[in-house]
């Protein structure tokens, strides 16, 4: 295999969230915990994700915007190629560890651009100079110069050369993209870090946009890390495609393997939760419950498991997957005393029997609240909902929790799941492919078209 | 949809304009659309069409002066650009209700969401701080707010976006309104909340029997929510009609183009050249035209083309669609596009 | 090579532009240097060579001598023209803009006419008249067209008809009870004007910016150290100050304007603060750190060239404030007697003000317009430098 233009390698950046006088640190927001990928020269990787999944901190802390925590982002672009590790186990291209001379020639070779058009320029600077503003930081001093290759530049993105000396203002969203672009590859980068590029963009620009994007790529031999909570932007362009959750990847692979058969059930939640435009596609969306954890305090094992629609069942009971959900989110709920037991009695007191507030009437209230009607499929299981509700209408929600944690367990909160290699290049992190199961192989008949 | 009966919301050559140092600036240019009770109407355009702008100027939320509004809207048969100021506030938030793209900007950061929602119930109706509470509770809740009674003194930044969107959807049904009007709620969102949000709002529809007005330059979530669709482009109507018709058979180029944007849709990607005509100097003619690959001279003289229906409910503002000219130049079905282009050239 | 290529962004040997290590001055710094520079000499000849006593160009037969103050009047001088001014003119569409949105105001157009007028008498009138010298005989003239009763004049130059002294053209606006021209004076005092207004302008310009950003960027202790000394300078009373400097030293001009100035930064630095640290967070902020420029680069091209409109504005309501201060300071007749203010003047006339007004009134509208023009200056610029300003005041 050729060598990667950038590799990443366990990159981590937490956040340090101090208290107090002293500033003493009490913990950290883990943005981003521990991811490693590769971009192959020309190549474009999507990294894909909701909002708050810390891919913009990646994106921010692999071109050292920001100073990773720990890992090693290797660069092997410019003429860094081909070098080998030192003996002391670093690596000579590494970013993180960059001097300034060496950051200051990595900068050439790494360029970024960003969400926002209406921030992305000086408003008080025109764009031509501002672009120009590049090329005399690394040195060129040569005015003339520095116009013509940025007049040149400006009519590669489709826009006029007289644009140079017009005002952010002037242009509209699109146009301003597409000088965010140029201004991008006016150094002649190797790689470009797309940060949501096209989503406050309007779908007729956005289109535009993207193929200029693809066309300049195709014609330098850029690499792309492209970054977007948009699935259907990371179809129409990128080769291979990362998906985050909560700080790390879950899934790695060639996109069309990725999209015609997810291997993590969160890319297939993502997946299914594009709108198609069709006005006759049912709506067969996979609903993730909850909200996305804080990353101060991540979910043990599988960080996903707590949204999870296909999270594990113990051993020991058989039952529907939506109610096994359905029974994990009430334990979790009752874990983090959310279970408001007065307002069950309030909701109840409204409704049409006023006069029945014994604890079996309660007790079915919470039950319907979280959709567990009685009975549940599994004996077992149902036995234990009902000592776990009786002691949480009583008063004795530890006693609640205890029943229910001791009986209501997965593997998918206890062991961290490790990626699993599927074809070529193509690998997930989920435990439904650790054991063996018959089942493993999930989601290919969710897949929109 | 039966002629009889009379829409929730009818709108009739709603123009509005803004005065400024550039000269009088036309955002909205005499558009027409109506909304029956229950249903959702669409109206979808690229940012600047005016879209936003039309929706606010139903309420006279616009800011006025620098805009003036005029035309007609009539709602439950009453006109509510004659009516007066005091009137109007009875009808915002109460029988018409708002909610807006980026829920962050419409809350008040000061106050809990319960106070803000409790305080929209005690301004419209005369409830009491008690009543307020467990109705405005039961608001959260039936908006997916698990926990309703603990979050109730939550303040904003507590909330995720989505569930912000949530809160603004419940404090919009305070009134139990009869037309929802939505601007572009989900385009802050991310996209797995975003299916959640346009499911609860069809749930709620169903639930209150509300129209909404949605408003989106995302064909994905009109196709998902919408019963009509009014395409705007420049402060003009291009085309309307059924769902199903104008995703099956666009009629208007410029819906086509909208559509082919789509990602998936086509093997190439490629948007639509050039941008918006300036606002306050639109181009004669069809306001599209000198984006359209198709446009011949009539195009581009006198006004926006009159509109033609081109099957019950579909109704198209362009040239070809008028006696004397050939349909079937711009009449595409996707897969006759390429020759249709060729002939369109000429 | 051809040029062609040379001039494509991918055909940019940057290695070789690396090692060249050219340095790329702009017009403004080479036009700012090629002027400061010989004026730097200029002072250090005059500071080390030449007698206390001595003009500075006594050497060449010239009796003009240089003080100080003049020193770093020309210097302030050379800073708005090169870095205000010029750059006006460098980018005439941005100065079309702000000048169309400056015009609505029409107040401000007369402020800006009549503080032109104050510049230019104050930059060339000494050059053209003497100063004003004492001549008891001729004192408490009155303005021409006026007239004041004989036996309040001791000589009267005019015609004197039905017993009263008529002014002349000779002394337009009158005479001191010292015999002093009032004219003269009042344009003596528009130098001193400008050099108060220049002068703690650039000073408070300077040192706020220089605070705030060095505040902004260097953060952790050397932040709070400059906020808490910000702080300080923001309750300091510096009328006391500058009293107990007045009666233990002794103070002039100079010391007025380096007090009041070095203790007005204070706004200033807590706006530029906030405002650069708001910045920072702007994409274009980050698109030119990851180009590689350097803090000071990303300082000095984007984040004080945004903060400068409110800083103009701010500056430009500051002046009105040293202005009233050192009127009031020589009213009360502790200000500096050796330069000729319009304070001095009106401290002057204030024992005659019964029979003699224009000794106070002349110099007082004179003050009272200028004090009035800046502060429609400022209002004007706030409106046209900064657009987004009118959403921020309405909050």
């Amino acid at each position: 295999m050729t060598e990667p233009l950038l590799s990443v390698r366990d990159l981590k950046k937490h956040y340090p969230i101090k208290k107090g006088l002293l500033n003493r640190q009490v913990g950290a927001a883990r943005a981003v915990d521990g991811v490693s990928f590769d971009i192959a020269p020309g190549e474009t990787l999507g990294l894909v994700g909701e909002s708050g999944c810390g891919k913009s901190t990646v994106a921010t802390s692999a071109i050292r915007l920001e100073e990773p925590t720990a890992g090693e982002v290797l660069f092997n672009g410019g003429d860094r190629r081909g070098a080998t590790r030192n003996d002391d186990g670093t690596h000579p291209n590494d970013v993180t560890r960059f001097d300034k001379g060496e950051l200051k020639a990595f900068r050439r070779d790494a360029q970024m651009i960003f969400q926002d058009p209406s921030s992305s320029f000086d408003p008080r600077m025109t764009v031509g100079a501002t672009i120009a503003e590049l090329l005399s930081i690394h040195g060129m001093t040569d005015r003339g110069r520095r116009r013509r290759i940025v007049e040149d530049l400006i009519e590669r993105v489709d826009l006029s050369a007289s644009d140079y000396d017009r005002y952010p203002h002037e242009f509209s969203g699109g146009q301003k993209q597409r000088l965010a672009l140029a201004r991008a590859l006016v150094l002649d980068p190797d790689l470009i870090i797309a940060d949501e590029p096209v989503s406050a963009l309007d779908v007729s620009v956005k289109a535009e946009v993207l193929s200029l994007i693809d066309d300049l790529q195709a014609e330098f031999g850029l690499s792309l890390l492209f970054i977007s909570h948009d699935m259907s932007v990371i179809r129409e362009i990128c080769d291979r495609v990362a998906v985050m959750y909560l700080g790390e990847i879950v899934e790695l692979g060639p996109t069309e393997e990725v999209f015609h058969g997810p291997e993590h059930p969160y890319t297939e939640a993502l997946l299914s939760s594009i709108p198609t435009p069709d006005p006759r596609a049912t709506l067969d969306e996979i609903e993730l419950t909850g909200t996305v954890p804080s990353p101060t305090d991540p979910p043990s094992g599988c960080r996903f498991h707590t949204r999870c629609h296909r999270v594990i069942q113990p051993e020991d009971m058989e039952m529907d997957q939506a109610e096994w959900r359905r029974l994990l989110t009430l334990r979790k709920r009752i874990e983090s005393r959310e279970v408001d037991v007065e307002q069950a009695t309030e909701n109840l007191a409204l409704d049409d029997e006023p006069d029945d507030l014994s604890d079996e009437a309660i007790k079915s209230q919470l039950r319907s609240e979280f959709e567990l009607e009685a009975p549940l499929d599994s004996a077992t299981a149902e036995a234990t909902l009902e000592t776990a509700l009786d002691r949480l209408v009583s008063g004795d929600a530890d006693g609640a929790e205890e029943v229910l944690s001791s009986s209501f367990t997965t593997p998918c909160e206890t062991t961290h799941p490790e990626f699993v290699d599927h074809d070529a290049d193509h690998k997930s992190a989920c435990l439904l492919h650790v054991d063996d199961r018959p089942d493993s192989r999930i989601g290919v008949e969710n897949v929109p078209q | 949809m039966t002629p009889d009966t009379d829409p929730l919301l009818e709108v009739a050559n709603l123009r509005t304009t803004f005065d400024t140092d550039g000269g009088e600036l036309v955002a909205v240019d005499g558009i027409d659309f109506s909304i029956d009770a229950g249903e959702t109407v669409c109206i979808v355009g690229e940012s600047g069409s005016g879209k936003t702008v039309a929706t606010e100027s139903i309420t006279r939320l616009v800011k006025s002066p620098p805009a003036t509004v005029t035309g007609s809207v009539r709602f439950d048969g009453e006109d509510l650009l004659e009516a007066s100021e005091e009137r109007l506030r009875e009808i915002r938030g109460y029988n018409i209700a708002h909610i807006f793209q980026n829920p962050q900007e419409a809350m008040n950061h000061c106050y809990s969401v319960g106070w803000q929602i409790t305080e929209a119930l005690t301004i419209h109706t005369d409830a009491s701080q008690e009543e307020a509470r467990a109705k405005a509770i039961d608001l959260l809740d039936r908006v997916g707010i698990a926990n309703a009674s603990s979050r109730f003194d939550d303040y904003p930044h507590e909330f995720s976006g989505g569930q912000k969107q949530r809160v603004m959807i419940a404090m919009a049904l305070v009134g139990d309104p009869d037309l929802l009007i939505a601007d572009e709620p989900t385009t802050a969102l991310d996209v797995t909340v975003q299916g959640q949000i346009l499911k609860l709002l069809d749930d709620l529809q169903e639930e209150f029997d509300m129209g909404i007005l949605f408003v989106t330059h995302d064909l994905g979530v009109v196709a998902q929510i919408a019963d009509r669709i009014v395409v705007m482009y420049a402060g003009k109507v291009m085309e309307r009609g059924d769902v199903y018709d104008v995703f099956d058979r666009p009629a208007h180029p410029y819906t086509q183009q909208l559509l082919e944007c789509l990602p998936g849709t086509s093997d190439s990607i490629g948007g639509i050249p050039g941008s918006l005509p300036s606002p306050t100097d639109p181009p004669d003619g069809c306001r599209f035209a000198p984006r359209c690959e198709h446009a011949v001279a009539d195009c581009e003289a006198g006004g926006q083309p009159r509109e033609v229906e081109v099957r019950p409910g579909q109704a198209v503002s362009c040239v070809y669609y008028q006696s004397g000219y050939d349909a079937s130049v711009v009449e595409a079905d996707t897969g006759d596009a390429e020759t249709s282009r060729g002939v369109g050239d000429d | 090579m051809a040029t062609e290529n040379q001039d494509r962004f991918d055909r940019v040997d940057w290695d070789e532009i690396a090692a060249s290590r050219g340095r790329d001055l702009s017009v403004n710094t080479l036009g700012m240097l090629a002027f400061a520079v010989p004026l730097a000499l200029l002072g250090l000849y005059d500071w080390r060579l030449v007698d206390e006593r001595e003009a500075t160009f006594g050497a060449i037969g010239y009796d003009i001598d240089i003080t100080s103050l003049e020193y770093l009047f020309v210097f302030t001088l050379l800073l708005f023209a090169f870095y205000l001014v010029l750059p006006l003119y460098q980018n005439p569409r941005r100065t079309k803009h702000y000048w169309t949105e400056f015009k609505r105001n029409r107040p401000a157009v007369v402020s800006l006419v009549w503080l032109a007028i104050v510049f230019v008498g104050g930059l060339i009138g000494p050059l053209l008249m003497n100063a004003p010298q004492q001549d008891i005989l001729i004192s408490h003239q009155p303005p021409v067209y006026l007239s004041v009763d004989q036996a309040n004049v001791a000589n009267c130059v005019g015609e004197i008809a039905n017993g009263r002294c008529h002014g002349t053209w000779e002394y337009p606006l009158g005479t001191t009870n010292g015999g002093r021209d009032v004219l003269t004076g009042i344009v003596y005092g528009m130098t001193t004007t400008m050099q108060i207004a220049f002068i703690a302008t650039t000073i408070v310009a300077v040192v706020g910016i220089s605070v705030g950003t060095v505040s902004a960027y260097a953060g952790g202790w050397v932040d709070e150290v400059l906020m808490r000394i910000t702080d300080v300078v923001l309750s300091f009373p510096t009328f006391l100050m500058f009293l107990l400097i007045l009666y233990i030293y002794g103070a002039g001009i100079g010391m007025f304007i380096l007090v009041f100035s070095g203790f007005a930064w204070g706004g200033t630095a807590r706006y530029v603060r906030s405002k650069a640290l708001s910045i920072s967070e702007e994409e274009y902020i980050k698109a030119c750190r990851i180009s590689g420029a350097n803090t000071y680069g990303v300082v000095r091209r984007h984040v004080v060239p945004n903060t400068a409109s409110s800083i103009i504005t701010q500056l430009t309501l500051l002046i009105p404030g040293f202005l009233l201060f050192e009127a009031q300071l020589a009213f009360l007749g502790i200000g500096d007697t050796e330069v000729p203010t319009w304070g001095q003047l009106i401290s002057a006339g204030r024992s005659d003000l019964a029979f003699a007004p224009w000794i106070v009134l002349a110099p007082g509208i004179v003050l009272f317009l200028t004090i009035l023009a800046f502060n429609f200056l400022g209002d004007a610029l706030l409106d046209a430098l900064n657009p987004e300003a009118q959403a921020e005041t309405d909050q």
